[in-house]
């Protein structure tokens, strides 16, 4: 019996060696230690049949073989189970430059990403943002902004008409200057994104309708010079730190003293290049003192108060940060376009 | 306004290049476009040799003299040109012109076994003239050697500034930038004969509003001819041609002073009496262009006794044309109303270099110096005799505008101080008269008389920082008082908007607003009725009238498939296409956009269409922009524009981790849930309804509920579904599309902040109940059903399954859903799970004849 008891531990011991798989030493456990079929249970089993004198001693030695068994069983098993989840991880490499997940992702238009940046920039130096109606008067658009009937200014910019000499699609986001100046009193800083309309044939560089950013401020003590900073501070923050700024003297009917308004090409930084004529300077608007004759027209007293417009081309300025030569571009919303933004 | 860099220099000592001065000139506010260098390597020069091209008819071997070194030689095919003739000379490297008025550049060439160095120039190659009968034979004192090159300085003078438009004009400018003095051409009027003019011709100005300034001289013994080549070289550099030397002078010295004129031929103006009036109704006017005008009472004409003979400041007519047997010339210098100069121009279609500056103004003071500078001319270079004496009328001389002006409004306006002496110094280098007082540093500023721009103190703070130079308004950092913070407004909320549907994966586009009515009305498979296309556009009557009337009807009825205007807009009666609220051009680019858009939704299909001929097969996109509707009664009103969303959507979904699937109505759902929850606008919900613009089966109506009434109450904000196969092929889509259009101020009228729930402490209890009812039923019907039953209990009410088949009869379907029901107080016990079960299941049966399945 005890001869028995230790074939089978070394057969046992010998199979565990042999065993590689979890499967395999579950297979070892089933066949040596089962309840049912178990050899170590069969022998276990034909105890009773041994004289009760040696019992006791078989019995004690079947014990030890079990916990041996069991105890290497284990050892084994672990030992397995790590070689397991090693190569299973070493399965499981990925190629990580496979693409990606589809995670939809949107585009905003690079004109409304460009009057959020802007008007985002003139918020900050505490300006509020207003919107104004697309259809305007003949009063708001012109009269009030010192641009009488028959007034040459008028051929200036082309116009859409509503109701001949009445309504009309708005040629400048300037009639909000009006429209601010009624309804508030001053201080007044406001900037007024939005579409104007110009009843003129279209190329690469004119579209029929397009974008501005009026600009406002006025209080008792504004000057050019702070007209000058502000859009100094705004260049900056829009296209640089090393952008300079340069006034040119020009004619609007609704500033006076008007200036046209110049930014270092950021293309060339200055040096001239295609995009800004070899000149290094590329204008970005018109600006100016609002003209005293506006101040009257809304019961501003220019004895009182003073300050400065400008008007900012939205198209213009996308164009030269994205590098965009064409501005048809930004109204033919082709998706190859818009993916770029 | 083209201005030839040579010509200044006869009025204003400048040391400065063409570039140097175009920058000067700029920053000054005179905007120089560009500099363009002319007549490069052409250069005078006599024909010294000449004998015919061997085995040639017409060409001639030629050598030629340019003054010093060896003769050239240049092969010549003009017949008008002889031995010692002087003529311009284009060397290789040269432009010139050919028929076709295209620039082509000359370049040594063999001719018939002829070296040739160069070409001999006719009028039209060197750009003077149309002339191309031979070449340009220069007068006998002409200089041999002397380049023709020059540069002109294209400018772009601003309407304000009518003074700008002549040479004397910008050399003015000029002298007070270079402190240089402006030199005016000096005229010296060598008058003959013993007549005054006063026998020979009269004047009488009827329309003396119309005509501040009238003058006139009469020119006697003209030789018509050319003009000279220096004459003829100017106007071409300025972009007129040479016609004869009468004309031409006429055309000189409207672009050396400013001041057009016009020269009639004295032997056909009827009594040589000029008559200026208004036209009379009916009458008409052959113009020198070759037209017949028709000309109305609010047009001023000059006329003789027999009817008239030019438009005012406009055009000549052809009956007093000057011709080649012109001997004897009325000459007019006259003022004109810019007013009705602009309006006569306008009407009759018709714009030449004198309407265009009578438009900006012309100072009546110049009238005379013109027509005597004119009429020296004549006499110089035509050989005319000046009858001695001028005609005039000049009923309102203008008085001179003084205003009164103190240094200190520069500061006021500029930003930094500026002595008395330098503002007045800065003014009279612009020849404004300045009397200054000493005292208080006040002055008393004459404005020149063709500076009509400036009317008061601001207008001289310009010119003063103009002279000074803008750079010195150096920038500051903006001070001052700020108004107010801003409260979040529409530029805010439009841009959650945008961030949002950028999150759900959706390019924004920016299309025009303009459109037509054709392309709008594509939108409709019927279009008796186009208050569909008016989504949103009523006011909040609409949606209290609706709520009315739904009080009256049974649910199942509220339920069944309605049109949109049926259940929304019943504000809009039906419209007829001619009725659309529609704001329309009169003054159109193109009959494509003659009228504001009323929907964006035609748009976006254009869009869609275009972008899958791009080969872009998959989009999702949206724009915000206004709609414009026109207030209906209420001419003068502006229309009410309406921010407005669209979103279209067509195309599938794929990666290599999925399979492709195609985008469908609930993709579209999906958007703007996001979008609306995202926004805090929860109480969002879709209801079956029928548009034509939509698939019959697949178009929801977008409802919001009233946040701010006492009973539950829903607004109309939108409309979203699939396209209609018939309107998706009328804008060349053949693929499903999904739109959308919500009105976006009634969505965010409804917006609430969030409001925090308590988290339980207590597990939640999760039961799946599956229920069987009528199609017809609304799935969302079911579960508002299955949630208002569990009162405060439920959680959530989660779709996992639709089934129609087997065991389900026929009509029906099952619907099955995960219900999750917790209490903030206590365990739920399985018990309470059954008797939820059970009351949902009654209510379900009550209210919309369904069955739970076991």
């Amino acid at each position: 019996m005890l001869d028995l008891l230790r074939i089978l531990q070394e057969s046992a011991l010998k199979a565990l060696l042999s065993a590689e798989t979890s499967a395999e030493i579950a297979q070892w456990q089933n066949l040596y230690l089962g309840r049912q079929d178990g050899e170590l249970t069969k022998i276990l089993r034909g105890l009773k049949d041994v004289p009760a004198a040696d019992r006791k001693t078989i019995g004690q030695r079947a014990n030890e073989v079990k916990n041996e068994l069991e105890e290497q069983a284990e050892l084994r098993k672990k030992a397995i189970a790590e070689q397991e989840l090693v190569s299973a991880l070493v399965a499981e490499r990925l190629d990580v430059t496979l693409p990606a997940r589809t995670l939809n992702s949107g585009y905003m238009h690079p004109i409304s990403q460009t009057i959020y940046e802007i008007c985002g920039i003139f918020q900050k130096l505490g300006f509020h943002v207003i919107e104004g109606p697309e259809v305007e008067t003949d009063y708001y658009n012109f009269q009030a902004l010192n641009i009488p009937q028959d007034h040459p200014a008028r051929d200036m910019q082309d116009t859409f008409w509503v109701e001949p000499g009445q309504i009309l699609l708005r040629t400048q986001t300037s009639p909000n200057q009006i429209r601010i100046m009624e309804q508030t009193k001053p201080p007044v800083r406001a900037v007024v994104p939005g579409k104007v309309y110009r009843n003129e044939a279209t190329d690469a560089t004119h579209e029929a309708m397009f974008h501005q950013i009026e600009g406002l401020a006025i209080d008792s003590s504004t000057t050019m010079r702070d007209l000058r900073g502000a859009l100094e501070a705004f260049a900056r923050e829009l296209f640089g730190p090393q952008t300079k700024t340069r006034f040119r003297p020009s004619y609007f009917p609704f500033t006076e003293p008007s200036a046209e308004v110049d930014v270092t090409c950021n293309v060339c930084g200055g040096s001239g290049c295609r995009v800004c004529k070899f000149s290094g300077w590329v204008e970005i608007g018109g600006s100016g003192m609002v003209h005293p004759q506006v101040l009257r027209n809304v019961q501003y007293d220019p004895a009182v108060y003073r300050g400065y417009a400008f008007g900012i081309g939205v198209e213009r300025i996308a164009m030269m940060r994205y590098g965009i030569n064409e501005i048809r571009l930004f109204s033919q919303n082709d998706l190859r376009f818009l993916r770029q933004f | 306004m083209k201005v030839p860099y040579h010509w200044l220099k006869e009025y204003v000592s400048f040391d400065a290049s063409p570039e140097e001065l175009a920058e000067k000139l700029t920053m000054a506010g005179l905007e120089v476009e560009s500099v363009e260098h002319v007549w490069n390597n052409i250069i005078t020069a006599r024909i010294n040799h000449l004998e015919p091209v061997k085995g040639s008819s017409h060409l001639n071997a030629t050598k030629i003299f340019t003054g010093e070194g060896r003769e050239l030689s240049v092969v010549c095919g003009a017949p008008n040109i002889k031995e010692g003739d002087i003529v311009p000379l284009a060397l290789p490297g040269a432009q010139f012109f050919n028929d076709a008025g295209e620039t082509l550049t000359i370049q040594a060439t063999k001719k018939m076994g002829v070296v040739s160095e160069g070409m001999l120039c006719s009028p039209r190659e060197l750009g003077l003239s149309s002339d191309h009968e031979g070449i340009y034979i220069l007068p006998n004192d002409t200089p041999l050697g002397v380049s023709l090159a020059d540069a002109v300085i294209h400018l772009d003078i601003k309407a304000h500034r009518g003074d700008l438009f002549s040479m004397v004009g910008i050399a003015r400018e000029m002298a007070a930038l270079f402190g240089a003095k402006l030199k005016q051409p000096e005229i010296k009027l060598p008058e003959k004969g013993k007549n005054s003019i006063k026998k020979m011709a009269s004047i009488t100005v009827k329309a003396e509003d119309d005509c501040p300034r009238f003058t006139a001289r009469v020119i006697r013994n003209i030789k018509m001819g050319k003009a000279p080549l220096w004459m003829a070289q100017r106007l071409a550099l300025a972009g007129m041609r040479s016609i004869n030397v009468i004309v031409d002078i006429t055309n000189y010295v409207m672009l050396e002073l400013g001041q057009p004129l016009h020269a009639f031929d004295y032997d056909k103006v009827a009594n040589h009496h000029l008559i200026i009036r208004r036209a009379e109704p009916g009458e008409t006017l052959g113009t020198l262009d070759g037209a017949m005008r028709e000309l109305t009472p609010d047009m001023v004409l000059v006329c003789d006794e027999s009817g008239p003979l030019s438009v005012a400041g406009v055009m000549g007519g052809a009956s007093s044309e000057i011709s080649s047997d012109t001997t004897q010339i009325l000459l007019e210098a006259a003022s004109w109303n810019p007013v009705n100069i602009r309006k006569t121009s306008a009407k009759l279609g018709l714009r030449s270099e004198a309407s265009s500056r009578y438009e900006k103004g012309v100072d009546p003071e110049l009238a005379l110096q013109g027509l005597n500078r004119a009429a020296q001319l004549m006499a110089e270079l035509a050989g005319g005799e000046i009858v001695p004496g001028y005609l005039e009328s000049y009923a309102h001389p203008s008085p001179n505008v003084t205003i009164p002006f103190h240094a200190s409004a520069c500061e006021w306006l500029l930003g930094y101080s500026v002595t008395p002496e330098e503002a007045a110094g800065a003014l009279r280098s612009l020849e404004f008269a300045v009397e200054q007082n000493s005292d208080d540093g006040s002055m008393l500023v004459t404005v020149p008389s063709w500076r009509g721009d400036i009317l008061e103190s601001a207008d001289l703070v310009e010119e003063i920082a103009r002279e000074l130079g803008y750079d010195r308004i150096t920038g500051k950092y903006p001070t001052g008082d700020a108004p107010e913070p801003q409260a979040a407004n529409w530029f805010d909320i439009q841009y959650q908007f945008r961030r949002r549907l950028q999150q759900c994966g959706c390019a924004e586009i920016v299309t025009y607003p303009l459109t037509n009515q054709r392309s709008t009305l594509q939108l409709l498979t019927d279009e008796s009725d186009t208050a569909q296309l008016l989504i949103g556009a009523v006011d909040e009557l609409a949606p209290a009238e609706k709520g009315k009337k739904n009080n009256g009807k049974n649910k199942q009825k509220q339920q069944s498939a309605q049109s949109v205007s049926e259940t929304y807009d019943q504000a809009i009666p039906p419209l007829s296409a001619d009725e659309l609220p529609a704001v329309r051009l009169v003054n159109a680019i193109s009959a494509k956009m003659d009228m504001l858009r009323i929907t964006l939704m035609n748009a976006m299909l254009e869009t869609i269409s275009a972008n899958l001929r791009y080969g872009n097969a998959s989009l999702r996109l949206f724009e915000i922009g206004r709609r414009y509707i026109a207030l209906p009664n209420s001419e003068r009103q502006l229309p009410d524009e309406r921010r407005t969303l669209c979103v279209g959507l067509t195309g599938y979904t794929e990666s290599w981790t999925e399979p492709r699937r195609e985008y469908d109505f609930f993709d579209m759902k999906a958007i703007i849930e996001n979008i609306a929850g995202g926004l805090h606008m929860t109480n969002l919900r879709f209801t079956q309804t029928q548009s034509p613009i939509f698939h019959p089966g697949r178009c929801a109506l977008l409802e919001v509920e009233d946040s701010h009434a006492k009973e539950s109450r829903f607004h109309t904000i939108g409309v979203m579904g699939e396209v209609h196969p018939i309107i998706a092929e009328r804008f060349g889509i053949s693929q499903r599309t999904y739109l959308c259009e919500i009105d976006l101020a009634r969505l965010y009228l409804h917006n609430t902040p969030p409001r925090f729930q308590p988290i339980s402490r207590y597990p939640a209890l999760t039961r799946d109940i599956a229920v069987v009812a009528d199609i017809s039923v609304p799935a969302q019907t079911i579960a508002d059903v299955i949630k208002a039953s569990g009162g405060e209990l439920t959680r959530s009410v989660t779709l996992f399954d639709v089934y129609m088949g087997d065991q389900i009869p026929e009509g029906k379907r099952s619907l099955a859903f995960t219900v999750e029901y917790q209490a903030q107080d206590r365990n739920l016990s399985d018990a309470d799970g059954d008797f939820l079960r059970e009351q949902t299941a009654n209510e379900l049966k009550k209210q919309v004849h369904a069955v739970v399945r076991e």
